[in-house]
């Protein structure tokens, strides 16, 4: 099978490919990084809400999560981006579209929504397989259910979820490739420009995979060394 | 308000089906090469075990999009001529999804117990006989509420195939909006598409799971 | 006639059964007790080709299992085999558990599988229950479809697996009863049980095993009242609590 194609695997390093692929797994790092900020924050935020006594937050936080996990991160990504600015009328719209980087601002806010909502339901899950006497001895105890779970139910559930959370940052370094449908420069996106420019983008794009690899090789590490710092002796572990 | 969706509906609900199309292959084929995979990864063998092992972990670990790519570049090179997107989309979908489906795959044939399979056997059938009338029918009820979870995430994904210019729904509702500029509409319009859809399958799958656990056959 | 020469097993490094020498002849009950761990369930699995071992040789009914042409499936078909855990098909109901099996491997008609199964029910005493999944069955009303299961297939010898074990104790009374109406039709039958109750009722032989090896054999009241071994006696004083 002779195949009419010269392999060139130079375009993985030569300059300005290689510096290319740099700045954008920097910015592949960046955006996940923030976004994980957020979405954990509003993800425990809303997960709670989820499991409070009163139903109108209840129903809130399922409305969330159901509106942001049943909609593609492309279309929310496409919304914000493009949508969102229209929302404050037209003179606002114009100012916000000048801003330079707004396709990252968008990028990292609509991700951090997007996995909020899937941190959110493992917390859900988290606080669900706690046993339900664990929370009435904390009552008992006088302290009320803001305290409950701000001292004892968090952290311990927290502990409890380690595992798909790391999954869950595991993917929001893949899904900031989606970024690259509204121009934000990621590594993604540095591939597929090295291909517009050299034709070569099946060595990019293999190159790129081994990056991911390796990026996820050092999350999965280091939400080990989290896992084992925070362990709760007796609990069965993976 | 939303008359640019009326008057485009045609073009939108032909990139609607265009998605749907994508889907249908990518499902089908995911969930056929995930059997394979999922006992694959349950294989003794090692020159089974590995190679499988190896592939599964290494495309959960790369993202969608870049797969999407990779494949959109290599197609061309092993075919000899340039290639449409839609087929080399449904590959890497089929590829991808295969590593997802092959591991609710492998979950479900270990929920059933040897002991099960032994008293199978004592009644005399056989390997085959055992795998079509027992293990397999309670396998797939047990997995199927994971298997329409992971159906909706595909369904999802394809809106991806918007890179290599595919003309679903995503990039139909984008073309629109580069000549109409009526973003909220158009987006918000694709968004309660995949809203509907996604919310409705979630939503009959757990119907359809409270069901069978309250008539006990699963 | 069952005949076991000299049978042992590995499982790895661990000698899971040493040098197991045993006849079972047609009509006889046998029992065997002994701690857990002493290789009695894997012994079960070794005579009807469900485990493998490594030296010795089962015979049964003059084919020996280290025939390699020997065909398994009809080996199976002779020698039912009641399990713990009940291991009903959870996906379909009493009636097509029972005939599942007839149908498949006999190739009998739909109908002919029915009635037979039918009375199997009856048999066991639950006639009424044919067409109710095991999820809505006692455990007492499984383990009594799992017998009619194996009987369906009309074997030569049963064999049984702790079936009382899983039970609660309201529900072991049912299915001894069953076991002990088939053992006085003269069914061959190879029981793994605590129950001493029904060794003393249909018990040829009490075979005690310990660590993989036969121990001691006898008659119920041979073990009973004069065991010979240490450990037979230690086994004896903790069951007998």
């Amino acid at each position: 099978m002779g195949l009419a194609y010269e392999f060139d695997w130079s375009v993985l390093w030569r300059q300005p490919y290689g510096i290319w692929l740099i700045k954008g797994l920097g910015l592949t790092i960046m955006i996940g990084i923030i976004a994980w900020v957020i979405a954990l924050s509003l993800g425990i935020f809303v997960g709670t809400l989820r499991v409070t006594p009163y139903r109108g937050l209840r129903f809130l936080g399922t409305a969330y999560v159901e509106i942001l996990r049943n909609i593609p991160l492309l279309v929310q990504l496409f919304f914000w981006f493009y949508a969102g600015p229209m929302i404050f009328g037209e003179t606002i719209s114009r100012q916000i579209n000048q801003i330079s980087g707004l396709n990252i601002y968008v990028a990292i806010v609509g991700l951090g929504l997007y996995t909020s909502s899937r941190v959110a339901e493992h917390v859900r899950a988290g606080f669900a397989s706690i046993h339900r006497d664990q929370y009435q001895a904390v009552l008992s105890t006088g302290m009320n259910q803001a305290q409950m779970y701000c001292h004892v139910i968090i952290p311990y559930s927290l502990r409890l979820i380690i595992p798909p959370l790391t999954t869950e940052f595991l993917t929001i370094f893949k899904n900031t490739s989606v970024a690259m449908t509204i121009g934000v420069a990621e590594l993604t996106f540095q591939s597929y420009r090295i291909d517009a420019d050299t034709f070569h983008g099946l060595e990019a794009t293999s190159g790129a995979m081994i990056v991911y690899l390796l990026l996820g090789l050092t999350v999965v590490r280091c939400m080990g060394l989290v896992e084992k710092k925070f362990k709760i002796p007796g609990l069965v572990g993976r | 308000m939303f008359d640019v969706v009326f008057r485009n509906f045609g073009f939108l609900m032909g990139g609607l089906w265009v998605t749907v199309k994508l889907s249908i292959f990518a499902l089908v084929g995911g969930i056929f090469l995930g059997m394979l995979v999922g006992l694959a990864r349950l294989s003794k063998k090692p020159w089974v075990y590995y190679p499988i092992t190896g592939y599964v972990n290494f495309l959960r670990n790369v993202p969608l999009i870049l797969v999407i790519f990779w494949f959109y570049f290599v197609m061309p090179i092993l075919v000899g001529q340039a290639i449409d997107p839609f087929p080399s989309a449904v590959i890497s979908f089929i590829v991808f999804e295969a590593t997802y489906f092959g591991e609710i795959f492998r979950a479900g044939y270990q929920t059933i117990s040897r002991d099960l399979i032994n008293a199978s056997y004592s009644t005399g059938l056989t390997y085959a006989q055992t795998a079509r009338y027992i293990s397999i029918p309670i396998a797939f009820r047990r997995m199927l509420p994971s298997l329409i979870t992971q159906s909706i995430v595909t369904f999802q994904d394809t809106s991806l195939a918007f890179v290599i210019g595919l003309p679903e729904l995503v990039r139909r509702a984008s073309i629109v909006d580069n000549l109409e500029v009526r973003s909220i509409q158009l987006f918000g319009f694709a968004a309660m598409v995949y809203f509907i859809f996604c919310y409705v399958g979630s939503r009959s799958s757990r119907h359809f799971e409270e069901k069978s656990r309250k008539a006990n056959i699963l | 006639m069952i005949e076991i020469k000299n049978v042992s097993k590995w499982f790895g490094d661990f000698q899971v059964l040493t040098e197991i020498n045993e006849t079972i002849d047609r009509g006889q009950t046998v029992v065997i007790c002994g701690p857990s761990g002493s290789g009695k369930s894997t012994l079960l699995r070794c005579i009807n080709g469900l485990e493998p071992y490594q030296k010795g040789e089962i015979i049964v009914d003059g084919t020996s299992l280290n025939d390699p042409k020997v065909n398994r499936y009809k080996l199976r078909e002779k020698i039912g085999m009641v399990f713990q855990r009940f291991e009903l098909y959870p996906h379909m109901t009493a009636l097509q558990n029972v005939t599942l099996a007839p149908i498949k491997v006999r190739k009998w008609p739909k109908k002919k599988a029915e009635e037979k199964a039918m009375q199997l029910l009856e048999r066991v005493g639950i006639p009424e229950k044919a067409h109710s999944h095991p999820a809505n069955l006692s455990g007492g009303q499984q383990q009594r479809v799992a017998i009619a299961r194996s009987l369906a297939m009309e074997p030569a010898y049963m064999m049984f697996d702790e079936p009382t074990s899983a039970l609660d104790p309201e529900m072991i009374k049912e299915v001894l009863d069953v076991m002990i109406d088939l053992a006085k039709e003269g069914m061959t039958m190879l029981c793994v049980t605590h129950e001493m109750g029904f060794a003393r009722e249909v018990a040829d032989e009490i075979i005690f095993m310990d660590a993989g090896r036969i121990v001691e054999r006898g008659t119920y009241e041979e073990f009973f009242n004069n065991p010979q071994t240490q450990r037979a006696k230690d086994f004896l004083s903790q069951i007998l609590q």
